[in-house]
C-alpha cells in the first residue's frame, strides 16, 4: 500500500496526516512545536508511522506545509499554508457541500480565504504581524484569567451580561485592559465572552476584505472553542462549518497534495 | 598583560548596522540565484564600496543633494554638479529618525531624515533641494534643515491636467536653476544644457534596452538586480553607471541568444508596484524572487517611474530646454500625490499587458498614505481587468519576514495554478 504525508509544522503545533492512494485520512497526529521545529516533527511523524503500523518506505510522497516548512528537508515539496488549507478544507468538507470562504485562526495569525467554484484560492487575507486575535492571544487571556483554555467556551455561554468592548488591537495592551476589566470587577464570563467577540469582529473584517460567500468554513485550533464559532458566526450572520478535527485541515490538505504530486509524475512520466 | 579594547564611537557603530544591512542584501543577490551575471559584480562592488566600506565616489565635487525624481538632474549636471538622491533603504537610519518622527511616519522619509541625523555619509550633499512632493517628505526637509542643512524647497504641484499647474512648475524649475546656478557659480547655457540632456536621455535609453529583455519568455535578468542597476544611478558616477551598464546589455545579449533563463519555465511573472525598494531594503522583491516568481517590470520611482518617460525637446533654445525638462518630471510622473492620477492605473495596466504579467504585487509602506489610499482603487482596477493582485504593507524593520514570505508564496502559487488551469 502507498501513503501520502502532509506535515504542517505551525508556530505552535505540528500537525501531521496520512492520507491513502483515494485521499481518504488514515490518521493524524498533534504535537507542541516547541523550539525544536524539525526534530519534534520527525519524532511526531515516526510516532504516528508506529502507531499506525506504516513503514516509512511505504511514504511515498511528503508535502510539508506551515511556518515551518523549509526546514523539513526530507519532504518532496513544500508549499503554503494558505493553498494547503484550501484543499483541505474542501476534501474534509465534501459531505457538508461546496467551501467558498475560509476561516483560519492559527497560534500566530488569522486568514480568510476566498475560493472559486473549482477550489481554487482567488483570494486571501492576512493579519498584519501582531498576535490579536490568534490562538497566541486566547492563552494569554486564559492565563490572565486564571482558567484553561479548552474552558474558555463554558464561560462564554456562562455570560449572563452584555460582553465586554476589549478595544486593543494588539495582545499585550489587550492583557492590561483585561486586568483593568477585573479590577473594576467585571465577571470572568463576560469578559471572556467580550475577548471572544473582540475576536470575531477582527475576523470578519478580514473575510469581509476578500468577501463573505457561503459556505463558510472554520479551522485552526481555536476552531475547537464553541464559544468564539458562536461569536463569530453572530457578527458573520451566517452560519459556518467547523470540522471534526479543525486543527489539522492544512496538514490533511498537504498530504492530499502529496497525493495529486505523486499521481501527477507517475502519469507524466 | 591584556589588550586595550577601544568601544567604538557611534559613527563607527551605525556604520557597522548598515555595513551589517548592506552585505546580507549583497550576499543574497550574489549566492542565493543560479545563473549570476558576471557584469552585476561592477554593481555588487560598488554598494560595498559606498555602503561597507563608505568610500567617498565624488570627493572635490559639489553634491547636491535631491528628494524624489522630480529634481532635474539634467540641470545639476549642465551645472557641473554631482545629483546624488537622498531617498534612503537603512533600517539602521529608519530607527535614528523614529526619534526624529511620528512613530506612524513613512520609514523612507524616517530614513532619509535618520541618514542626516547621523551625519554619516560617504559623499555627504552640499545643498539639497527637495520637491514639495508629499507632506512627509516635505516636512522632512525641514527638520533637515534645522539641523544646520541647507535645504531648499521646489513649489510642486498636486495636480498636473491643468496649465496652471504646468506653468508653476516651469517657474519652479526656473527658480531652481537660477538658485543651483549662484550656488555652483556657473552658468546654465543652451550648449552645457543640451550636452546633459542628451547624457541622461543616453542613460534612459540604456535602461530601456535592458528592459527588452525582460519582455522575452525566458528572462535573463533578476527584477532584484534591475533594482540594483536603477538605485545605482542614485549616486553613481554617470559615465562609469553607462559603461557598466553597457557591458550588463552586451551580457544579457549573449544570455539571450543562450537561451539563459534565471526564472524557472512555469514561473509566474510579476509586476511590482507600490512604495520604493531602494537599497538594501529588498525585503519584498526577494521574497518574490525566492518564491519562484520573477519581477518582470515595475511602476515604482526608485526605477521604471525614474527612467520611463525621457525629455522631449523641440527647440534646442535655452528655455524650450527647460520647459522640456520641466514637463518630463511633472506630466509623466505617476506619483501617488497627484490627484487624478488615472495614469498611473493605465502603467501598470499597460506594463502588465506588455511584459506579460501574471499578475500585480503592490506594496505599501506602513505610514506612506498616499500609496495605502490609492492602493483601493489600483485594486478595483485590476479587478475590472482581471488582472490577480497582491497588496502588501510593510516596512523596513526585519521581521515579519515569516507571514509576508506565507502571503506571496500563496499568491506565486494561485498564479502558477491559474496558468496550469488556462493550458
Amino acid at each position: 500500500m502507498r501513503y501520502f504525508a502532509g506535515i504542517d509544522i505551525g508556530s505552535t503545533a505540528i500537525k501531521i496526516s496520512i492520507v491513502d492512494e483515494n485521499k481518504n485520512l488514515i490518521g493524524h497526529k498533534i504535537s507542541a512545536s516547541g523550539s525544536m521545529f524539525y526534530k519534534y516533527a520527525q519524532e511526531t511523524l515516526s510516532e504516528l508511522l508506529r502507531e499506525l503500523k506504516i513503514d516509512e518506505s511505504e511514504v511515498v510522497y511528503t508535502v510539508a506545509t506551515g511556518y515551518g516548512r523549509k526546514l523539513f528537508k526530507e519532504a518532496d515539496e513544500n508549499v503554503s499554508e494558505i493553498t494547503a488549507n484550501a484543499i483541505g478544507a474542501q476534501q474534509s468538507a465534501k459531505s457538508y457541500g461546496e467551501i467558498k470562504t475560509i476561516i483560519n485562526i492559527g497560534g500566530q495569525d488569522s486568514k480568510a480565504i476566498s475560493l472559486d467554484t473549482e477550489g481554487n484560492v482567488v483570494n486571501f487575507a492576512m493579519n498584519d504581524r501582531c498576535a490579536a486575535g490568534t490562538g497566541k492571544f486566547l492563552d494569554v487571556v486564559a492565563m490572565n484569567l486564571e482558567i484553561g483554555v479548552d474552558e474558555l467556551s463554558e464561560y462564554h455561554f456562562k455570560s449572563t451580561g452584555t460582553p465586554l468592548s476589549i478595544s486593543s488591537t494588539c495582545a499585550v495592551f489587550a492583557e492590561s485592559e483585561i486586568i483593568g476589566l477585573l479590577g473594576n470587577n467585571h465577571s470572568v464570563e463576560d469578559i471572556v465572552s467580550g475577548v471572544h467577540y473582540s475576536i470575531a469582529k477582527r475576523i470578519v473584517k478580514l473575510v469581509k476584505r476578500v468577501g463573505v460567500k457561503e459556505n463558510v468554513y472554520f479551522d485552526g485550533g481555536p476552531a475547537l472553542n464553541r464559544g468564539l464559532v458562536s461569536a463569530i458566526e453572530n457578527e458573520l450572520g451566517h452560519k459556518i462549518f467547523v470540522p471534526s478535527y479543525p486543527q489539522i485541515t492544512t496538514s490533511y490538505g498537504a498530504a492530499v497534495l502529496a497525493c495529486d504530486a505523486y499521481v501527477c509524475n507517475i502519469e507524466s512520466e | 598583560m591584556h589588550t586595550e579594547l577601544t568601544i567604538e564611537t557611534p559613527h563607527q557603530r551605525q556604520n557597522r548596522h548598515k555595513a551589517m544591512e548592506a552585505i546580507s542584501v549583497l550576499n543574497a543577490l550574489k549566492e542565493d540565484f543560479k545563473s549570476p551575471i558576471r557584469s552585476m559584480g561592477y554593481f555588487y562592488d560598488l554598494f560595498e564600496k559606498v555602503y561597507c566600506r563608505h568610500e567617498p565616489l565624488h570627493e572635490g565635487k559639489a553634491k547636491i543633494g535631491t528628494m524624489c525624481i522630480q529634481i532635474p538632474s539634467e540641470i545639476i549636471y549642465a551645472l557641473e554638479g554631482i545629483p546624488i538622491r537622498l531617498c534612503n533603504g537603512f533600517y539602521t537610519d529608519d530607527e535614528i529618525g523614529s526619534d526624529l518622527l511620528p512613530q506612524k511616519s513613512c520609514p523612507l522619509v524616517k530614513a532619509t531624515v535618520g541618514w542626516f541625523a547621523s551625519d554619516n555619509f560617504s559623499d555627504k550633499p552640499d545643498i539639497t533641494f527637495s520637491p514639495t512632493t508629499c507632506d512627509q517628505k516635505t516636512k522632512a526637509g525641514a527638520i533637515i534643515g534645522s539641523f544646520g542643512h541647507t535645504v531648499i524647497d521646489v513649489g510642486f504641484p498636486r495636480t498636473k491636467e491643468s496649465e496652471e499647474s504646468r506653468h508653476y512648475w516651469r517657474e519652479s524649475v526656473k527658480s531652481f536653476a537660477v538658485k543651483l546656478s549662484k550656488f555652483q557659480g556657473k552658468k546654465l547655457t543652451k550648449s552645457n544644457l543640451e550636452s546633459a540632456i542628451k547624457k541622461v536621455g543616453y542613460a534612459q535609453s540604456l535602461y530601456h534596452k535592458l528592459t527588452e529583455f525582460r519582455k522575452a519568455k525566458a528572462v535573463p535578468i533578476l527584477g532584484v538586480d534591475m533594482f540594483l542597476v536603477t538605485n545605482a544611478f542614485f549616486f553613481d558616477k554617470i559615465d562609469e553607471w553607462i559603461g557598466a551598464v553597457e557591458k550588463l546589455l552586451a551580457e544579457l545579449e549573449q544570455r539571450v541568444n543562450d537561451g539563459v533563463n534565471v526564472a524557472g519555465k512555469a514561473s509566474p511573472r510579476i509586476v511590482y508596484t507600490g512604495s520604493p525598494p531602494i537599497f538594501p531594503n529588498y525585503k519584498i522583491p526577494l521574497i518574490i524572487e525566492e518564491s519562484d516568481a520573477i519581477i518582470v517590470a515595475d511602476e515604482t520611482c526608485s526605477s521604471n517611474r525614474m527612467f520611463n518617460d525621457m525629455v522631449a525637446v523641440d527647440e534646442w533654445n535655452l528655455y524650450d530646454m527647460i520647459d522640456s525638462v520641466s514637463d518630463k518630471y511633472l506630466k509623466a510622473c505617476t506619483c501617488p500625490i497627484f490627484t487624478q492620477n488615472d495614469d498611473r492605473i493605465r502603467r501598470i495596466i499597460q506594463l502588465v499587458h506588455t511584459y506579460k504579467g501574471d499578475g500585480v504585487i503592490y506594496q505599501a509602506f506602513a505610514g506612506c498614505q498616499v500609496y495605502e489610499m490609492e492602493q483601493r482603487s489600483v485594486l478595483a482596477a485590476m479587478e475590472r481587468e482581471g488582472i490577480p493582485i497582491l497588496y502588501i504593507e510593510s516596512d523596513y524593520s526585519p521581521s515579519q519576514h515569516g507571514q509576508l514570505t506565507t502571503r506571496v508564496e500563496a499568491f506565486v502559487e494561485s498564479l502558477k495554478n491559474r496558468k496550469r488551469m488556462k493550458k
